[in-house]
């Protein structure tokens, strides 16, 4: 499915003594309650593989850089029922997170190599590979980057045999809700694939519930 | 003296009678007042039984009839009425109570002035006394004659005369014209003088200058001055201090400098160094350790970077301490839980802390405490702690050790009690695991239903609140069990609240119940559409934009149904909402019209509007005459719209209007830059879900949709 691109301008350097305050726009689609569904890859050479996911925005903090969800992997192999983990995200928005991980051994270099695969990330390579993004201005930007990374599962024991051990590459397109994604585990297979699309969930538009913390 | 007639005459009925008899000579006089004051000093039930018996007139009258005479003898009663005045007002509110209804006041304070420094000495104490108490007459600064009488008093060689000057400020001031007042009087400076005085000066000085800078920039900076050095010196040397009440005071002077203007104490050594002291004064039994807590709290309240120094001095870790070393007395555990509140309630750095300190059952024992104010601070810290999205949906909230005493909260005599369970409620629910039904079950819902019809408009708000995330994103079981408690009628009259806060959470919490599956919302429809109809006259009225953006969310989720309910948001009055907001959006006297017609006509609105020209509703097609009126005559200086009406055109026109909905920063700023933009990229959205509809609509007979 094309993503379909609005604006194909390349996002300016924030100009002046005050880079990075500028967070990326605040996407309803990417608000608490949004639901998502589609695949993960997980081919191997052995043979070919994907399960079906679905993902749910829990909470969503852009002033901290922070987004956070529920994963469920639906026909997992060696589990009798869904697995459901929570996610914790990290948004690159220059001020709390930039394009560098560094952490969760993934080096600079395994960072270039996994933003590449996005289309969408092409005319930023040449100042991420100066400064990992942190003088980019992303906030008119219609893609948002980050890194999900699982923190617990939330129906299944540690011993269901499965790993949360990596974290993924984001990519979300701002205009179509999609949301593409590949899995970082130096011991698992490299790339898995996440494609996931924004679920009307039997609606014909979008609906936007909403809570707030007191 | 033999012993038994000493006993009678220490009787409290005789000494009154002694004092209050017009036949006994000066000198037994003098001598019951002496006897009546060593009595009374430092016990409160001796100076209730006084005041009840009516010792204070008499004192009052013996002071003023002892002021009118001029002869030396005189001296000595003053002396020892006035003292004995002071005795009763101090710490004592009954006492002060009774001093002031016996007009003892006026006279002090006219004894201020008198020639011999001792009694103005005794005036001056007592009437510190008098000033150390909320029921005080508040002094007028803006009169100059008392302007001029506090710098006296300010400037007098006597401490007790300095001190009263200084508690009159800190008893008084409240106003920013006052303190303005003050800061132009020259006080300022003569209460940085007095750090440099006594302790008693130090300390009556540290708290008045807290009071003259408090939220108010301007005198802050005057107090400082260009070079900001020396007076800032000063007060951060107090800091130091051996004596901890003034340690204490001069740390809350530093707070109400740092609270007024950010911009000193930028350094986060020094900051961090606060905090220490504090956490040091809390090991202070008495009320120096209780304000220190409080202290604390004013001073990282709302200050997110101040609240991370906290966190990497360890301040969670000692704050948790100090609940654990327990038992405390109520004041200490409120003051502490409100710190820890205040700590939670930005970073999760320090809910994960606390968490893992295992504090929370102290804070969940606190709830059923006999104190009012600990009950209400207890929940505070849960609300706080409970923003956690992490632990929200991990369930570790929804337990009975926390959701039994939170709901028995909710009978509480106390409305502040009663407000700040709601609260904490109010995230709890927030909870994305399948455990709602809890709630349900629990009977919480039914109370929260009868709350949201409380006299109270907090306690409305709260419980709203509480349903609205309760509802969010919930199964079809719950929302069938909430909305059963809670009925159309009830959700009707919450959407028509007179509090446009509670219109608020109300249109938020049908917004949710009607996402979801799409059979919800079929619940807007009940009962000829009440709730419906109820949103539609919102909308068009609302003066808040946070009620307006909630109202059009809900038709927004009602339009993504299927197509019936596509009609029916036709039918109804969505339309009209919808134009009736873009008319009022371009209304042309408004000063930003022109920039936002530009706006709305890039994003493709007009030809929009010129689809639905001969709506068949009449209303709606008046109202789109008259918006497309306005965007006719509205002067435009860009460039026309590069919307086709063809099928790219529509998809291009999609296409900006997502824009317009996803980008708000990208807009050049209007009065009130992203609500507004929300709105106008909510219409949009809105208008397009019609055009799809008017598709269809077209070949349905006009007849057939009424």
């Amino acid at each position: 499915m094309p993503v379909r691109v609005v604006e194909n301008s390349a996002p300016s350097q924030v100009s002046g003594a005050n880079p990075g305050h500028t967070s990326p726009p605040a996407c309803t689609l990417l608000s608490v309650g949004q639901a998502f569904s589609g695949t993960q890859n997980v081919s191997s050479l052995q043979k070919d593989e994907a399960w079906r996911v679905n993902v749910r925005i829990q909470g969503c903090d852009l002033d901290h850089g922070y987004l956070c969800g529920t994963m469920e992997a639906l026909n997992v192999p060696m589990a009798d029922t869904p697995v459901v983990t929570f996610w914790e995200g990290e948004i690159v928005d220059a001020k709390n997170h930039t394009f560098f991980t560094g952490k969760w051994e993934a080096t600079s270099e395994v960072d270039i190599r996994h933003w590449t695969k996005f289309p969408s990330f092409s005319p930023l390579l040449s100042q991420v590979e100066v400064d990992g993004g942190r003088s980019l201005d992303l906030s008119s930007y219609p893609y948002i980057f980050m890194r999900w990374k699982e923190q617990y599962f939330v129906n299944v024991g540690t011993d269901c045999g499965l790993t949360i051990a990596g974290f993924y590459y984001v990519c979300f397109s701002c205009s179509d809700g999609s949301i593409n994604g590949f899995y970082y585990d130096p011991n698992s297979s490299p790339f898995q694939k996440l494609e996931l699309k924004s679920n009307h969930e039997g609606r014909w538009g979008y609906s936007f519930s909403s809570y707030e913390l007191q | 003296m033999p012993a038994s007639s000493a006993s009678s005459a220490h009787r409290p009925e005789d000494l009154i009678s002694r004092l209050s008899s017009a036949a006994v000579d000066g000198e037994t006089k003098l001598k019951a007042l002496r006897e009546l004051k060593n009595q009374i000093i430092g016990n409160r039930t001796k100076k209730l039984s006084y005041i009840k018996l009516g010792a204070v007139p008499s004192v009052v009258s013996i002071l003023s009839s002892a002021a009118a005479d001029d002869d030396a003898s005189s001296t000595s009663v003053l002396l020892q009425s006035a003292a004995a005045v002071g005795s009763f007002a101090c710490g004592f509110e009954a006492g002060v109570k009774a001093v002031l209804d016996a007009g003892a006041f006026p006279h002090l304070l006219s004894l201020i002035s008198h020639p011999n420094s001792k009694v103005v000495d005794a005036s001056a104490r007592s009437l510190k006394m008098i000033y150390q108490s909320k029921l005080a007459p508040k002094y007028d600064f803006l009169q100059e004659k008392n302007m001029e009488f506090l710098i006296s008093l300010l400037n007098n060689e006597n401490e007790n005369v300095t001190g009263l000057g200084a508690s009159i400020i800190s008893h008084s001031c409240e106003t920013n014209v006052e303190q303005k007042e003050l800061s132009d009087a020259g006080v300022l400076k003569r209460l940085l003088n007095l750090l440099g005085g006594s302790l008693c000066e130090r300390d009556a000085s540290l708290e008045s200058l807290a009071t003259v800078v408090k939220g108010n920039s301007e005198v802050v900076s005057r107090f400082l001055g260009p070079e900001s050095g020396r007076a800032l010196r000063a007060v951060i040397e107090l800091t130091k201090d051996r004596y901890p009440r003034t340690r204490l005071l001069a740390c809350m002077c530093l707070i109400a400098i740092r609270n007024a203007s950010p911009s000193y104490l930028q350094d986060a050594g020094q900051k961090t160094k606060l905090m220490l002291i504090l956490l040091e004064l809390l090991d202070d039994p008495g009320q120096v350790g209780d304000e220190a807590a409080f202290a604390l709290s004013s001073f990282i309240a709302e200050k997110e970077d101040l609240q991370q120094l906290a966190f990497e001095a360890n301040v969670v870790d000692s704050l948790c301490n100090h609940l654990q070393k327990g038992p405390l007395q109520a004041k200490r555990i409120e003051g502490i839980l409100l710190a820890l509140a205040d700590l939670c309630s930005k970073l999760e750095s320090c809910r994960s802390r606390l968490l893992s300190l295992q504090v929370l059952n102290l804070v969940t024992d606190a709830l059923t405490h006999d104190s009012a104010n600990v009950r209400a601070a207890a929940c505070i810290c849960m609300k706080s702690v409970s923003r956690s999205v992490k632990n929200l949906s991990a369930g570790s909230f929804v337990n009975e050790v926390i959701v039994v005493p939170l709901v028995q909260l909710l009978d509480d005599n106390s409305i502040s009690v009663q407000v700040a369970a709601l609260g904490a409620i109010s995230n709890i629910v927030v909870e994305f695991t399948k455990h709602k039904s809890v709630f349900i079950q629990c009977g919480v819902v039914k109370q929260l239903v009868q709350l949201s019809k409380s006299m109270e408009s907090a306690i409305r708000l709260n419980a709203a609140w509480a349903l609205r995330n309760l509802m969010f994103v919930s199964d079809d079981r719950c929302k069938e069990g909430i909305f059963f408690e809670l009925t159309a009628s009830t959700l009707t009259s919450l959407i028509c609240d007179p509090e446009p806060s509670v219109q608020e959470q109300a249109l938020a919490l049908v917004r949710n119940l009607v996402d979801g599956c799409v059979d919800s919302i079929e619940y807007v429809f009940l009962e000829d559409g009440l709730i419906l109809h109820a949103i539609g006259r919102q909308v068009q009225s609302a003066l808040k934009a946070e009620v307006l953006v909630q109202g059009m969310y809900v038709l927004s989720n009602v339009a993504s149904g299927n197509e019936i309910h596509k009609e029916a948001n036709n039918n109804s009055q969505l339309r009209t909402a919808a134009t009736w907001a873009l008319v009022n959006l371009t209304f042309p006297s408004s000063p930003g019209a022109s920039n936002r017609v530009a706006k709305l006509r890039n994003a493709g609105i007009t030809s929009q509007l010129k689809t639905m020209v001969n709506d068949p509703c009449l209303d709606v097609k008046l109202r789109v005459r008259t918006a497309l009126g306005q965007f006719m005559t509205s002067a435009i200086s860009v460039s026309p719209p590069v919307v086709a009406l063809n099928q790219h055109g529509m998809h291009h026109s999609r296409i900006e209007a997502r824009k317009l909905f996803f980008f708000p920063a990208f807009e050049s700023p209007l009065e009130v830059p992203t609500m507004r933009v929300r709105i106008t990229s909510l219409l949009v959205l809105l208008l397009f879900h019609f055009a799809g509809v008017m598709l269809c609509f077209h070949s349905v007979p006009i007849h057939s949709i009424a």
